[in-house]
């Protein structure tokens, strides 16, 4: 702040400065011919030059350097009484150089904002990387990822933080990027190709694109259990026309899905839906641009169900809960990853952490 | 700080631009040295000021400071360096303040290398600058702030047009803005001159190079946006006609109009109230330029969509300006001096019919710009004056400028030989209908009107030769003689003939791009060949590739003339996430001086394999279309280092006598 004032009081100061200093120059030039004359001259000087060296003709010579003479006589005769260099004005000038910053100051509390300091954004950046993450809004989060992963390279999972907060701060383009990355790093995971399906999808506004399709089918080729790209493919079936092969899709999904899993329920909702029934109560929806999220964190869900030793897994799944402001699930994830992870600390903390992370809408 | 301080540097430039009105204004009136002293100052402290707070708000575009509302609206994180910087002046506010920039250094650049001005006109002309700082650094200040805080910053920027994040597009408007801008001097000696009185040959020399440097910045400005509208926005066009475009051409065919009008008073004395007028136009175009592309009025690929409120003050500017620069002309201008006279076959006459032909072209593009406005606000029926009205109107006035073109140089002042031009230019005549007639007979399709155009701009092209020739007095007079005449020209006349042989050069580019240009559009799938003329293409490949700040699909081709590979354009469709919108990156092969121009559309649902619109123009002589007016911004330049070294020169021998 104090800085602020002292470099736009020098700032003022020079500009009065300069108003004085160039009028005093001015005082010592007083007197000066006008230069009209001396323009006539060489005017002269160039048409005899030029006419010398053939590049206009004789009788172009004698009228335009006739014609020019008679200017240069008449602007000799008509030089005005020359202007005074009387230094009684200094005072006013003294006057306008101090007034003139203070009218600026004026000007300037009306729109200024003093004492708001710069904020570049790479300060920013520091401070969401010293505060506590759970205080930090999803976007904030993508950029401390992105931060960390440009400073010490990424791994799988840090690609797979960024995509999730991405995904939270509603940029699916930068977790289709961050998926991308991930999987350039760990092409075998078949959830992360699942994932980055899901999202072109949410990009395209919930239509299967050839990108997604494609994103998804490596997805299954990796694991042929894989029910949200299965859930997804047939839906994108449906969509091209091929109702009758989608619908088989499905249904060959649901006999699949054990009877407890609640996205049995959703299947047979889409299913219902698509042949233009009422649909039933489902479980949590699948498909559609939230439903591609709760798709995904129900994947994880089952996956950690069959394989629970996954402290990072329970991470994410109450990170999830929390971003779809699902807090039941939320709630009951939490207290049952506490429970199993109760000598761990730093998974605690973590646990924690992203049970505060704040909700997607 | 350092916004803050640009902030303040800003609102400090505003007071010293008034202290420079007042200073220079009373130092004219109590004809004192001292006071004319300290108006000068303050021209010069206000530039420096402004030059502070455009560094300051570049800080904040480099630094990605979103604090600031101007760059959380228009830059990104992710954007490359250079359009966060382009970013300066990239939206209404930051061009203001470039707009301000450039008006203050005008005005410093007058009081410190205007040494060889008369006290008067150099005082007034300084004062009228400060009155002009007032107004737009006013309405910058308070109604463009580029400064104004945001307290709650968001984490990201709302990024820049991806349409504007083009090297063309970062320097086009500091050029046009220069060319605009520099208009505002001689704008302002020419106020000055009305209220001195006096409009006389001397005047005429002073306001010359300011209007050269003006013209020529402004040719390069406007060449550099249809180059960027040829090559960015995919449309395979270089000129639409826009009233965006329009509004940057009036100045330039007014600035036209006024270097050749400036000649004939600066030689012969006469045409004094014309070029008065004309000076005065020149700026209020400018003027009405700004108002058209930020008020809102407008619907423009190129226009800041600005709220109507600014769009009023800006035309409140424009009123006041040029509304009382006209009465004062109204006033003074009957009591100018009338100059020499001179015949009706004469340079003088000829440079009055191109004034003519040129001020009755800018009231047809004003015309045809403003009319569908006016219509719109009279009867709500929204109309698009476009291409047939121009090439009904604008054209036919061009050409017969283009016909007289090459003969005004060599008739003589006050009285001319016509018959002695005619047998001088006869060769050329007949050399450039040759061109035509062959054109017609020789290219297919045959077209009338451009072999025509190709007649026309060998015509302008060949006259500019003749007239070298006629100075050198080669094949006349011995090969070493003419060589002497040759290097001693002046430059001025270097520059004359360079900018009438870059219009002929931009002729001939435009009319064998308009005439013979072809095109071919085709869904392909990889493999897939699209026939264009003598030439094809093959897809080889399309592959999504991530930029900085986009995601693109890159087509990969091989184009072929027969069966010999030409070259490979990779043209790119970009997606930028941020704002979501989608460009195309054209891919253009230069083959000599025509192109072939390669646009990649969108992927397109097909059953089977997918397929890929593909749009291919062939473009012949497209490049002469940009050389050409760079060639007559050259002559500008050339023509401008002249007269300074030969005013410099002056000073030294009258030091030495």
């Amino acid at each position: 702040m104090i800085a602020f004032w002292v470099v736009a009081g020098v700032l003022s100061a020079a500009c009065a400065g300069v108003i004085l200093s160039s009028s005093a120059r001015a005082a010592s030039r007083a007197g000066a011919a006008d230069p009209t004359t001396a323009l006539y001259r060489r005017q002269l000087r160039e048409i005899d030059d030029l006419a010398d060296r053939g590049l206009i003709p004789e009788a172009e010579r004698t009228t335009t350097h006739a014609e020019a003479a008679r200017r240069l006589l008449s602007a000799a005769e008509g030089q005005g009484q020359a202007w005074s260099a009387d230094t009684a004005v200094r005072k006013p000038i003294l006057v306008v150089a101090a007034l003139t910053p203070l009218l600026a100051l004026g000007a300037y509390f009306g729109v200024g904002s003093p004492g708001l300091p710069d904020q570049p954004f790479k300060d920013r950046v520091a401070i969401w990387r010293d505060a506590d993450p759970a205080s930090l809004a999803p976007q904030e989060m993508a950029v401390v990822l992105q931060t960390l992963i440009k400073e010490r390279g990424g791994d799988v999972e840090a690609y797979g933080y960024l995509a999730q907060a991405e995904m939270a701060s509603e940029n699916p383009a930068g977790a289709a990027r961050a998926l991308r990355r991930a999987i350039e790093l760990d092409p075998k995971r078949a959830d992360l190709w699942e994932g980055l399906g899901e999202v072109l999808m949410i990009e395209a506004e919930g239509e299967v694109t050839p990108q997604a399709e494609r994103a998804f089918q490596e997805a299954l080729k990796r694991d042929p259990t894989s029910v949200n790209a299965r859930f997804h493919l047939a839906r994108g079936l449906i969509a091209d026309g091929d109702q009758q092969a989608g619908l088989a899709a499905w249904r060959a999904l649901v006999a699949d899905l054990p009877a407890p899993d609640p996205r049995r329920a959703a299947v047979q909702s889409a299913i219902a839906q698509a042949e233009g029934q009422p649909a039933p109560a489902a479980g949590p929806a699948l498909g559609g641009q939230l439903g591609a999220v709760q798709g995904m964190v129900a994947s994880l869900a089952a996956r950690l169900e069959d394989n629970p030793d996954d402290p990072e897994g329970w991470v994410r799944l109450v990170r999830s809960y929390a971003v779809l402001g699902d807090q039941a699930n939320r709630d009951a994830t939490l207290a049952k990853a506490r429970a199993k992870y109760a000598a761990n600390p730093d998974v605690l903390k973590d646990l924690d952490l992203a049970a505060k992370t704040e909700p997607m809408r | 700080m350092i916004v803050e301080i640009g902030s303040f540097s800003l609102a400090l430039a505003l007071a010293l631009s008034l202290a420079q009105a007042v200073l220079a204004g009373v130092a004219r009136m109590r004809r004192s040295e001292v006071l004319a002293g300290a108006g000068q100052g303050a021209a010069l402290g206000a530039f420096a000021c402004l030059l502070i707070a455009f560094a300051a708000l570049m800080y904040a575009f480099v630094t990605s400071d979103f604090s600031v509302s101007n760059v959380a609206a228009n830059s990104h994180t992710a954007k490359p360096l250079l359009y966060r910087v382009a970013g300066t002046w990239g939206s209404h506010e930051g061009s203001m303040l470039l707009w301000c920039l450039a008006l203050t250094g005008c005005g410093a650049a007058v009081a410190g290398v205007g040494r060889n001005l008369p006290a008067g006109l150099k005082t007034l002309t300084i004062s009228v600058q400060g009155v002009l700082g007032i107004l737009f650094l006013a309405y910058t200040v308070f109604a463009s702030n580029p400064f104004v805080r945001l307290a709650q910053p968001p984490v990201e920027g709302r990024s820049l047009n991806p349409l504007l994040q083009d090297p063309a597009l970062a320097f086009h408007p500091p050029m046009l803005y220069l060319g605009y801008v520099g208009m505002s001097v001689v704008f302002s000696f020419a106020v000055a001159a009305l209220i001195e009185g006096r409009v006389d040959a001397a005047w005429a020399r002073w306001v010359r190079p300011w209007t050269l440097g003006a013209w020529s910045a402004l040719t390069v400005g406007i060449t550099l946006g249809a180059f960027w509208a040829y090559y960015e926005l995919g449309w395979g066009g270089w000129w639409f006609w826009d009233p965006v475009e329009n509004a940057s051409f009036m100045p330039w065919l007014i600035a036209t109009a006024l270097l050749h009008s400036a000649i004939v008073t600066e030689k012969r004395g006469a045409l004094s109230g014309w070029t008065v007028f004309l000076a005065l136009a020149a700026f209020t175009f400018s003027m009405l330029g700004a108002f058209l592309v930020r008020s809102g009025v407008l619907t423009s690929v190129h226009a800041f969509a600005v709220d109507p409120t600014r769009g009023v003050l800006l035309l409140a500017i424009l009123g006041v300006t040029a509304g009382s620069a006209f009465a004062l002309f109204a006033w003074r201008a009957p009591l100018l001096k009338q100059g020499g006279v001179f015949a009706p076959i004469s340079r003088e006459s000829a440079l009055v019919l191109n004034n003519i032909f040129l001020a009755a072209a800018t009231a047809t593009v004003l015309l045809g710009t403003l009319y569908p406005l006016m219509r719109e606000a009279a009867t709500g029926e929204a109309i698009s004056v476009g291409p047939p009205f121009f090439n009904l109107t604008f054209t036919p006035l061009m050409a017969a400028l283009a016909i007289l073109l090459p003969a005004g140089p060599l008739l003589a002042w006050k009285r001319g030989d016509l018959r002695g031009v005619m047998q001088r230019l006869w060769v050329a005549a007949v050399i450039a209908v040759a061109c035509g007639l062959a054109a017609f007979a020789f290219i297919s399709p045959r077209k009338a009107f451009s072999s025509v155009g190709v007649a026309m701009g060998a015509w302008l092209v060949i006259g500019s030769l003749v007239e070298i020739a006629e100075r050198t007095r080669v094949f006349r007079i011995s090969i070493g003689e003419s060589w002497r005449r040759l290097i001693g020209l002046p430059r001025g006349a270097w520059g004359m003939t360079l900018a009438h042989l870059g219009l002929g050069v931009f002729v001939l580019g435009a009319c064998f791009e308009t005439g013979w240009k072809q095109e071919a559009a085709e869904a392909l799938p990889v493999g897939g060949r699209l026939n264009l003329g003598a030439y094809h293409l093959i897809l080889d490949d399309v592959r999504g590739i991530e930029g900085p700040n986009y995601d693109a699909e890159r087509g990969q081709l091989r184009a072929f003339k027969g069966d010999k590979q030409i070259c490979a354009p990779a043209p790119e469709r970009r997606l930028y996430p941020t704002g979501g919108q989608t460009t195309s990156e054209v891919a253009i092969c230069t083959l000599g001086i025509s192109h072939l121009y390669v646009v990649l559309g969108e992927r397109r649902p097909a059953e089977g394999a997918p397929v890929w619109l593909v749009r291919a123009y062939w473009n012949p002589w497209a490049l002469l279309i940009f050389i050409g007016p760079g060639i007559m911004a050259l002559g500008g330049v050339i023509s401008l280092s002249d007269r300074r070294l030969r005013l410099a020169a002056g000073r030294k021998a009258e030091a030495a006598a």
